[in-house]
């Protein structure tokens, strides 16, 4: 009887998750332009990606992503966390200082940094420019296209990652710290001897997170530079989003698409190991 | 007993009459609109429209995702009744796949054939038969600052060796020859790839290539190209193409004189409009010269009209996109709305503009008009290339300006992209010259 609970999410996981997953693995073996009949046409679709140099840039661009966002916000997030564990004066305040940029939507959010910030024509780059500085659109070169979304994404997210590293870290048990202490370790051994091994669990989910959301970035890149220029700062999801309603080429994009997938999901993988081994410990 | 009869001949009357009206009623999509722009739809076609006519017309305003929504609309057969798609290309597919309705009868029975520019019939085609009528069309040219020419001198171009000779000297007075971006619309490249491939290769070369009978490969596209790359590689677009919006810092650069000419559309002269008045500035528009010297006009249309194959109101629909194609339609719509009404109507000796209606407009649009009519036009990009070759022109160009790719590169991915899309049928039609 118990059982029947699970029905309703499994009824809309299936009818919002499984069926149109299985429709785009299905899809990636087709060519269609979503307006006639698909024609099967096997594995063409993945072999055209293989030497697809676009497809490449793309999927590289993902992985430097993925790199920089495993790494810079992850770091911020945990460094403002802890000291504001240490100085817990202030703390409420910063917490809605570095959180208020995650409640911002996306697109106002890039909006703001392309026209008020990096524009030279509206922004800060531009008033830079006029006082003689030698200082360019960070979107406009294909050498920093894609750090310059990065750069965007990242204001806006590492409050978030900061928040939550802070209500991981005060659920570490007050007398490890007071001990260690007490015992004259320096702030940096305290962190990590301490703090880092008490919120192991919340830093992996992270982690892995991050991984799969690096994979479906799309929002900062396409309003900020649709993957230009000359393609420099194409993502996966952004090319697959031009390839079906741009080129009409759905099965690519679904191609594609299946590709984003099979990262997320050695991610998940990956994830649901460790759980199971931390459980069975 | 008489009040149930009476209730009873209530609930018929009311049942009938909801039936009849559902059957008078005719469903168009359109795209993205302000409010100000819905109310002059309103005001200029809904309400003319069903004062004399027996048809409710609706309009939904669906966005600027309208050409995603039709396909899955279409695909199910809940579509409008009136098919309203970016452009031709999108057209032929749509029709091979039997989604839309054969116009001929009602072209027949409205006169279309007398009253529309042919050209514009011929692009509607597929095997044949006419599936769609262009809602505006337009073309692309050179917007120059009349204020800043006079004060250095200078003189409109007349060829392609003045045109860079005046760039030149441009760029030695410190004024960005080019008013030109994409930062908003990456598609805005393609204005300066369908100049540079019809003023250099010329019409009847891309006439041949748009039906297969030479390659995007041969010789006169790669002149091209390569001269669009010298233009770039001069700086004629300054440094902050990638920055600069397409539409109005584009017309506030070159009516405010720091940049010296703007090749773009007709859909530019509202800004154009606006911006010379703020910056008090005069602007000339003339045709972008060809390497022969005489300018070429290459032809583009923005949107254009089906009904759908599952419309149920067919004859409702063709009598809406009929009044559409009216003088007193273009008239009124041109007149506060320029650049997105330039009905193909052969005739526009009987249509009336508004006395506040840039005058350089409407010479633009009339001198157009007899180009098309003489058979002395151009091909734009976005009206005669199929999807996915169109993306590659856009985003590709972008490589060779960057020295990313080589020119002889991109045309043979260009090529190879197209002869595919040739051989799957996706290229619309290309009128005889």
């Amino acid at each position: 009887m118990h059982r029947l609970y699970v029905l309703p999410t499994l009824l809309i996981n299936l009818a919002i998750i499984a069926i149109p997953a299985a429709l785009t693995v299905f899809l990636a073996f087709f060519r269609w332009d979503g307006i006639s009949a698909p024609v099967f046409v096997g594995l063409e679709n993945f072999s055209r990606l293989w030497g697809d140099r676009v497809f490449w840039t793309a999927l590289t661009n993902n992985i430097i992503w993925t790199a920089i966002f495993l790494t810079v916000p992850m770091a911020m997030g945990l460094l403002a966390a802890t000291m504001m564990l240490v100085a817990r004066r202030g703390s409420k305040f910063f917490q809605v200082i570095y959180f208020l940029p995650v409640i911002i939507a996306t697109a106002i959010t890039a909006r703001v940094w392309q026209i008020m910030i990096y524009s030279p024509v509206t922004g800060v780059v531009g008033l830079l420019q006029r006082t003689g500085l030698d200082f360019g659109n960070p979107l406009a070169e294909t050498s920093s296209a894609l750090y310059g979304i990065a750069v965007v994404d990242l204001w806006h997210w590492w409050g978030f990652l900061c928040v939550i590293f802070y209500a991981a870290l005060r659920q570490v048990p007050a007398e490890q710290i007071e001990a260690a202490r007490v015992e004259g370790a320096t702030f940096f051994q305290t962190i990590r001897y301490v703090l880092l091994p008490g919120i192991r669990p919340t830093i992996t989910l992270m982690m892995i997170m991050t991984v799969i959301w690096s994979f479906l970035v799309f929002d900062f890149v396409y309003i900020l530079t649709q993957g230009g220029p000359a393609f420099s700062s194409e993502v996966l999801s952004t090319y697959a989003y031009r390839s079906a309603f741009y080129d009409l080429a759905v099965g690519k994009a679904a191609a594609i698409s299946v590709v984003i997938s099979l990262f997320g999901l050695a991610a998940t993988i990956f994830y649901i190991r460790i759980q199971a081994r931390e459980f069975e410990q | 007993m008489i009040k149930w009869r009476l209730l009873a001949s209530t609930a018929f009357l009311a049942a009938v009459t909801q039936n009849a009206l559902a059957q008078e009623r005719v469903t168009w999509w359109y795209e993205q609109a302000t409010p100000e722009q819905q109310a002059l739809i309103d005001q200029n076609i809904v309400q003319p429209f069903e004062a004399g006519s027996q048809y409710d017309l609706v309009i939904d305003f669906r966005g600027s995702e309208l050409d995603k929504q039709l396909r899955v609309a279409m695909l199910s057969g809940s579509g409008p009744d009136i098919v309203y798609t970016p452009g031709p290309s999108y057209v032929a597919p749509m029709a091979q796949s039997g989604q839309l309705l054969a116009l001929d009868k009602y072209s027949a029975e409205y006169g279309w054939d007398d009253r529309i520019l042919p050209v514009f019939l011929e692009m509607g085609r597929y095997d044949g038969k006419l599936y769609a009528l262009p809602k505006t069309y337009e073309t692309l040219g050179l917007y120059y600052n009349k204020s800043l020419f006079a004060e250095h001198g200078w003189r409109e171009p007349t060829s392609l060796d003045e045109l860079e000779a005046l760039a030149d000297m441009m760029i030695e007075s410190g004024i960005t020859p080019f008013a030109a971006g994409n930062a908003d619309w990456r598609g805005a490249n393609e204005w300066f790839v369908s100049l540079a491939l019809n003023a250099v290769a010329g019409p009847d070369n891309m006439q041949k290539a748009l039906t297969g009978e030479i390659a995007w490969t041969s010789e006169p596209f790669r002149l091209a190209v390569d001269r669009l790359n010298s233009w770039w590689q001069k700086g004629y677009f300054g440094r902050n193409y990638f920055s600069v919006q397409s539409g109005e810092q584009a017309s506030d650069l070159m009516t405010s004189g720091q940049a010296g000419m703007m090749p773009s559309g007709t859909w530019a002269f509202h800004n154009v409009s606006v911006y010379s008045n703020k910056n008090s500035a005069e602007v000339g528009f003339v045709g972008f010269p060809s390497a022969e010297g005489a300018p070429v006009f290459p032809l583009g249309v923005g949107s254009t009209f089906s009904i759908a194959a599952s419309s149920k109101n067919t004859d409702g629909a063709a009598a809406v996109i009929n009044y559409v194609f009216s003088p007193a339609v273009y008239g009124s719509l041109n007149s506060a709305w320029q650049g997105e009404w330039n009905i193909p109507l052969r005739d526009l000796s009987e249509v009336t503009m508004a006395d506040n209606v840039m005058p350089l407009f409407t010479q633009a649009m009339n001198q157009l008009a007899t180009s098309v009519n003489e058979g002395n036009y151009g091909y734009t990009t976005w009206t005669f290339l199929p999807p996915a070759t169109n993306s590659y022109l856009i985003n590709g160009i972008e490589e060779v300006w960057l020295n990313r790719v080589s020119t002889e590169d991109y045309l043979a991915q260009l090529d190879q992209t197209f002869q595919q899309e040739l051989e799957e049928g996706k290229v619309p039609a290309v009128p005889q010259r």
